[in-house]
């Protein structure tokens, strides 16, 4: 109360004496062009990601319709190809949980629920394939039955009465079963990928631009969250922590891993999703890295922080590097000397303290999450 | 940034067109020291810390049973963990807590150095697993050098070593005060990542109570830090000397002439910061957080040197009595790692200078071939970080 007092005083203080000031005590005063920042990531870098990403979608459902129409080893290679494709061109979206993608699940995860989930749930698939049970892949429970993992066990998982991937949709006395459920899921991933893109190309490209407030419901600040809430859950927990045991007391997961069935993929895939990470903080356009607009780095730049924006991007190498040194399979690095996994992961979570408490207080954004770590 | 920016401004302005206000010094609020750790809302007490209460307790179960030879390793590592309920009553087995989870687990020395955290509760792990099948085994044997056994004390006690003369029960003991006690209150619950962790700040300047209870989130991490020295004491008026850990040692050093005081000066920095925080003033709870830091940090240096000298007046003559303080001085000497140099985010002896301590202590024949001189060298390099002499830390003869 007399801090409150105080203050008042204060500022009665700089109204009547100082008021020749032209310093406002709106506390949006910094003179960066937060419009140029929203501009850049939306039309070079979030659009762009999305749509590519759309065609990959698409690309994918093409090659699952080949499949379908001429079940065979060589077709599911090609579907192979283009969910690998796919799934590489999710890597520089799943940060976006923003406009019409945050609202569709409760989910601290967000609309990422619908696209990758894992470890994937081989019961529930089963069980929705081998049984004439009803399932419904918007409900929570099915998160875990969807997406790219759903469709990884799909074309490289085999069932347990099964002997290849390609049995599930040939010998398999249910293998209609899989090939509907293998729909489905594509169906859904289609439908929430378009309904995404479309909102953005219509609509919420123009809001999210607009919205320069510097409030907790300001662009910069949600997206802000967004990215760093992808950063830390998405890649350095779901990819890196939870197999190697960084949430489990120690006990190692090699089958957590993402892209669990493909299995060699995991390390490409978390490169990818890094490169999305530090791409998007340095305002790369997407495809074009070489060039760059306003962004986070540049609005560090603007507030006399470059040393922090240089540690970041050092930090982001430190973990380049440490991924790249992992076996392609994380199960495998997982198996062989878990310590790399580890120190991969460290490196990551170096990067968390600088984003999410020096940036976040730089920047004066309120971090809208915490971890789980109560007592 | 800006709030910085605006307030330094508003104070500058306070000081140049109203200078006549002799109320300069009042910008932040004065807390008052209250009497005791009693915090009360709404007539109800805000204080909480029962899951280090719960981990104190299960820590004093597990260390007494590391030396009990009929206990499995599956059960003490139940322990360890709090896995398949083995312990003596309902509400531990039952608790979500364990110890080990929170071995080297500190946000600021390990939510970036998980590997090195896993290293560490490895050694706990391996302490374990070798007084099961290592010193268990060997458990009415004579200890020699390489072999482990027991060894009598001239005073009666007898000690159970592995072949270097180590108790793994004190190291795993001492090693618990480092790696769970002290590294969670100084490096995890006083410090700044900790208290103002996501929206704390806001939420106790608003006084906004966290979920279903009657604590703000920053009230309550201060108290975890609290509960971790004070959790079986009476926190009202602390008794000392009621737990195998850090409250024990606490005592020790209290009961040191050259030390007296302590006790009050890290109490009384628990309530003031305690109260700074209900009166939001975060300058004078961080300062407390230093005090604390540093007091509690001195605890492990002095009982370290303590344990070094205490073990020299006896090597040779009488080396159970040596090996029990050269076991316990090894403990102390590995939770130096985890102690915290006021105004900086280090130690006072980093993890590889600890190693290196370590490795003068147990290479070859380990404590069997210890010497004065070493164990002098070994006190004099601990005692010179400190704010204390060999002479102060050493006991009183």
């Amino acid at each position: 109360m007399l801090k409150r007092i105080v203050y008042l005083f204060c500022l009665v203080c700089v109204i009547v004496a100082c008021s020749s000031s032209d310093d406002s005590s709106d506390d949006n005063t910094d003179n960066f062009d937060r419009t140029a920042l929203l501009t850049n990531y939306a039309d070079n870098i979030i659009l762009p990601a999305l749509e590519n990403f759309q065609s990959k979608v698409s690309a994918l459902d093409v090659a699952r319709g080949n499949f379908i129409n001429a079940i065979n080893q060589t077709n599911l290679d090609l579907l192979s190809d283009a969910w690998l494709e796919a799934y590489s061109a999710w890597q520089y979206v799943g940060i976006y949980n923003i406009g019409l993608a945050e609202t569709l699940t409760g989910n601290e995860n967000g609309f990422r629920a619908y696209f990758n989930v894992y470890p994937v749930s081989t019961a529930l698939i089963e069980s929705a394939a081998e049984t004439n049970a009803s399932y419904n892949l918007n409900a929570d429970a099915y998160f875990a039955a969807q997406g790219f993992p759903a469709l990884d066990f799909l074309i490289h998982g085999i069932t347990d009465s099964d002997i290849t991937p390609l049995d599930k949709f040939t010998s398999n006395s249910k293998s209609n079963g899989y090939v509907n459920y293998m729909t489905d899921v594509q169906s859904q991933i289609n439908s929430r990928t378009t309904a995404i893109v479309n909102d953005w190309q219509n609509t919420f490209r123009d809001e999210f631009v607009a919205n320069t407030s510097s409030s907790a419901t300001g662009s910069i600040n949600k997206i802000v969250n967004d990215y760093i809430n992808y950063y830390e859950r998405a890649l350095r927990a779901n990819k890196i922590g939870t197999p190697a045991g960084n949430f489990s007391a120690g006990q190692t997961f090699p089958d957590k891993v993402e892209a669990f069935y493909k299995n060699n993929v995991s390390k490409e895939l978390a490169l990818l999703s890094l490169d999305a990470v530090q791409q998007f903080f340095n305002g790369e356009a997407f495809g074009n890295t070489a060039n760059s607009g306003a962004s986070l780095a540049s609005y560090l730049d603007a507030l006399d922080h470059t040393e922090l924006k240089n540690d970041i991007n050092a930090q982001f190498e430190v973990a380049r590097q440490q991924i790249q040194s992992l076996n392609s399979s994380f199960s495998q690095q997982v198996i062989n000397d878990n310590t790399k996994m580890t120190q991969a992961y460290d490196a990551l979570q170096g990067a968390v303290v600088l984003l999410k408490v020096d940036m976040a207080s730089v920047l004066d954004i309120q971090i809208d999450f915490v971890d789980n770590d109560g007592d | 940034m800006k709030r910085i920016a605006l307030s330094l401004f508003t104070i500058g302005a306070l000081f140049t067109s109203c200078s006549s206000d002799d109320d300069n010094e009042t910008t932040t609020p004065q807390v008052e020291a209250p009497a005791t750790f009693q915090f009360q809302r709404n007539g109800m007490t805000t204080v909480s810390y029962s899951g280090q209460t719960t981990r104190i307790e299960m820590g004093d179960e597990f260390v007494s049973a590391l030396l009990d030879n009929t206990k499995t390793e599956v059960e003490l590592d139940g322990m360890f963990t709090n896995t398949g309920d083995y312990f003596s009553t309902t509400d531990l087995n039952s608790s979500t807590k364990n110890i080990r989870s929170k071995t080297a687990a500190s946000s600021d020395y390990f939510s970036s150095n998980t590997t090195v955290a896993n290293q560490i509760k490895a050694d706990f792990d391996g302490w374990i697993a070798n007084q099961v099948n290592d010193v268990f085994p060997n458990w009415a044997n004579t200890a020699t050098p390489g072999n482990a056994g027991q060894l009598q004390e001239s005073g009666g006690s007898i000690r159970y070593v592995n072949g270097k003369g180590l108790e793994y029960n004190q190291a795993v003991n001492k090693g618990l005060i480092g790696a769970l006690m002290v590294d969670q209150m100084l490096n995890n619950y006083l410090s700044p990542s900790v208290l103002d962790a996501g929206s704390n700040r806001v939420d106790n300047d608003a006084e906004t109570l966290a979920e279903g209870k009657n604590y703000t989130n920053m009230e309550h991490k201060w108290d975890e830090a609290f509960g971790y020295l004070y959790g079986t004491d009476d926190a009202l008026a602390p008794q000392l000397n009621v737990d195998s850990f850090l409250n024990k040692y606490l005592q020790r050093v209290e009961n040191d002439d050259d030390f007296a005081g302590i006790a009050e000066d890290i109490y009384n920095a628990f309530k003031l910061g305690r109260a700074a925080i209900v009166a939001k003033n975060y300058s004078v709870r961080d300062e407390q957080a230093v005090i604390i830091r540093e007091k509690v940090s001195e605890i492990i240096g002095i009982r370290a040197v303590y344990y070094l000298q205490a073990g020299k007046l006896t090597l040779g003559t009488d080396n159970a009595t040596a090996f029990h303080d050269l076991s316990e001085g090894f403990g102390f000497i590995y939770s130096l790692q985890f102690t915290r140099q006021p105004g900086t985010n280090a130690p006072y002896f980093s993890k590889s200078e600890v190693d290196a301590f370590i490795a003068q202590l147990t290479t070859g024949n380990g404590f069997w071939d210890m010497t004065s001189t070493m164990l002098d060298n070994m006190s004099g390099d601990i005692a010179a970080r400190f704010n204390f002499t060999v002479e102060q830390a050493a006991p009183n003869n």
